[in-house]
C-alpha cells in the first residue's frame, strides 16, 4: 500500500511539473483559472506555515513564549532587512532553538 | 564542453543557499518518515521519486493521521498543482528541447529551481545552467533525507527535536518576498485564518480548503480593486467637470 502511494504520488507530482512542457499539448489554462492560479504558491506556505506556528497539541497557542512564533516573526524581520534567504533560515532557526531548549525550557 | 561545465557549476553555485536551507527539511522528512512506519528503503524513494518537499510531509502527515489513499491523493494534487504554473511559465523555453530534456528538467521543477529559472527575460534557456541548479538541489535534498534516515533509526523521537520549524524557516523566507500587493496579502490571511481554524477542528481537508479559500480571496481582491480603479479615474474627471 505504501509502495502505491509513493508511485502514485511520483506519477501526480512529476505530471503536473511536465504537463505543459510537452509540446503536442495543445490546451492552455484560460486567463481567469491562470490568474487563480497566481495565488496558489502564496496559499500553499501560509496554509502549511500558520497551523505549525499556531496549533500545538490541538489548541490554538498564542501565547508570547510559544518559540514557533517568535522563530516565524524572527524570519520575517531577518528577510526584510537582510533580503537574504539562508541567513533568514538559519539565524530563524538559531533563535528557535535557543528559545524552546534553553529560554524557555 | 568547458562552457557546459561552467554552466553547470554556475547554476550549482546560485542554488547554494537555499540547497543549504533546506537540509534540516530533507532530514526531517526522512526522519520522520521512519517514525510513520515506513522502511528506510521506502523513506529515500520518497525524496528519489516524488521530490517535493511539501508532498512528502504533507503526506507523512496524513499517513501518520491514518488518511485514506484518496484524501492522500487529493491533497498532493492540491498542492502539486502550483507546479503547473511554473510548466506553463516555462513552456516557451523548454517545450522546444529534445525530450530526455523536457523530461529531465521537469522532474527537476521544485519551487526552488522555479524561483532559479528566468521565464520571461526573453532570452533562450540555458539548460546547462537549469541543470546544475536542479541536480544540485535534487542531490542536496536526498543527502539529507539519507542522513535523516541514518539519524533517525540510530536516535529515537528524532522529530521531537523540533526540526518541523526548518519547513516555517525556509517557507517564511520564500514567502515575505512574495508579497508584494495587498491582494496577495488577502490571499495569505484568508490562507492562514482558514488553515488555523480548521486545523483545531481536526478536518483533513483542512489545508486543501484553506488553499484554495486563500486563492479566491487573492483572486477576488484582485478583481474588485481593478473594478475600483477603473471606476476611481472615471469618477474623478466627471468630479472635476462639475465646476464648469
Amino acid at each position: 500500500m505504501i509502495a502505491l502511494t509513493l508511485a502514485a504520488m511520483a506519477v501526480l507530482v512529476f505530471a503536473s511539473r511536465y504537463l505543459f512542457l510537452e509540446p503536442r499539448l495543445p490546451l492552455e489554462l484560460g486567463p481567469k483559472l491562470r490568474r487563480l492560479m497566481g495565488y496558489a504558491t502564496p496559499a500553499v506556505l501560509s496554509a502549511v506555515i500558520a497551523p505549525m506556528v499556531l496549533i500545538h497539541q490541538g489548541q490554538l497557542n498564542t501565547d508570547w513564549q510559544n518559540p514557533y512564533l517568535l522563530g516565524a516573526i524572527a524570519a520575517v524581520l531577518i528577510m526584510l532587512i537582510s533580503k537574504n534567504t539562508l541567513l533568514s533560515t538559519v539565524l530563524s532557526m538559531l533563535i528557535f532553538v535557543a528559545l524552546k531548549f534553553w529560554l524557555f525550557a | 564542453m568547458h562552457s557546459k561545465q561552467r554552466e553547470i557549476w554556475r547554476g550549482t553555485l546560485a542554488m547554494t543557499p537555499l540547497s543549504i536551507a533546506v537540509a534540516p527539511w530533507g532530514f526531517l522528512v526522512g526522519a520522520y518518515a521512519l517514525e510513520v512506519g515506513l522502511s528506510p528503503l521506502e523513506a529515500q524513494s520518497l525524496s528519489l521519486f516524488v521530490f517535493a518537499g511539501t508532498s512528502q510531509l504533507v503526506a507523512l502527515g496524513l499517513m501518520q493521521a491514518q488518511a485514506g489513499f484518496v484524501a492522500i491523493m487529493l491533497t498532493t494534487l492540491l498542492i502539486t498543482s502550483r507546479h503547473l504554473l511554473y510548466s506553463m511559465a516555462l513552456r516557451d523555453k523548454i517545450s522546444p528541447l529534445p525530450a530526455r530534456w523536457r523530461y529531465g528538467l521537469g522532474f527537476l521543477l521544485t519551487d526552488e529551481l522555479f524561483v532559479h529559472t528566468p521565464s520571461n527575460d526573453g532570452k533562450p534557456l540555458n539548460q546547462w545552467y537549469a541543470l546544475g541548479a536542479g541536480l544540485s538541489f535534487y542531490i542536496a535534498w536526498n543527502l539529507a533525507t539519507l542522513l535523516g534516515i541514518v539519524a533517525g533509526s540510530a536516535i529515537p523521537n528524532l522529530t521531537e527535536l523540533g526540526l518541523e520549524f526548518a519547513v516555517v524557516a525556509t517557507f517564511t523566507a520564500m514567502l515575505v518576498p512574495m508579497i508584494r500587493s495587498l491582494a496577495i496579502a488577502c490571499c495569505c490571511a484568508t490562507a492562514s485564518t482558514v488553515a488555523v481554524g480548521t486545523a483545531m477542528l481536526n478536518w483533513q481537508a483542512g489545508l486543501l480548503l484553506a488553499i484554495l479559500a486563500g486563492m479566491v480571496a487573492g483572486y477576488l481582491w484582485e478583481q474588485a480593486s481593478e473594478y475600483l480603479q477603473l471606476k476611481g479615474p472615471a469618477a474623478k474627471s466627471s468630479a472635476a467637470e462639475e465646476p464648469q
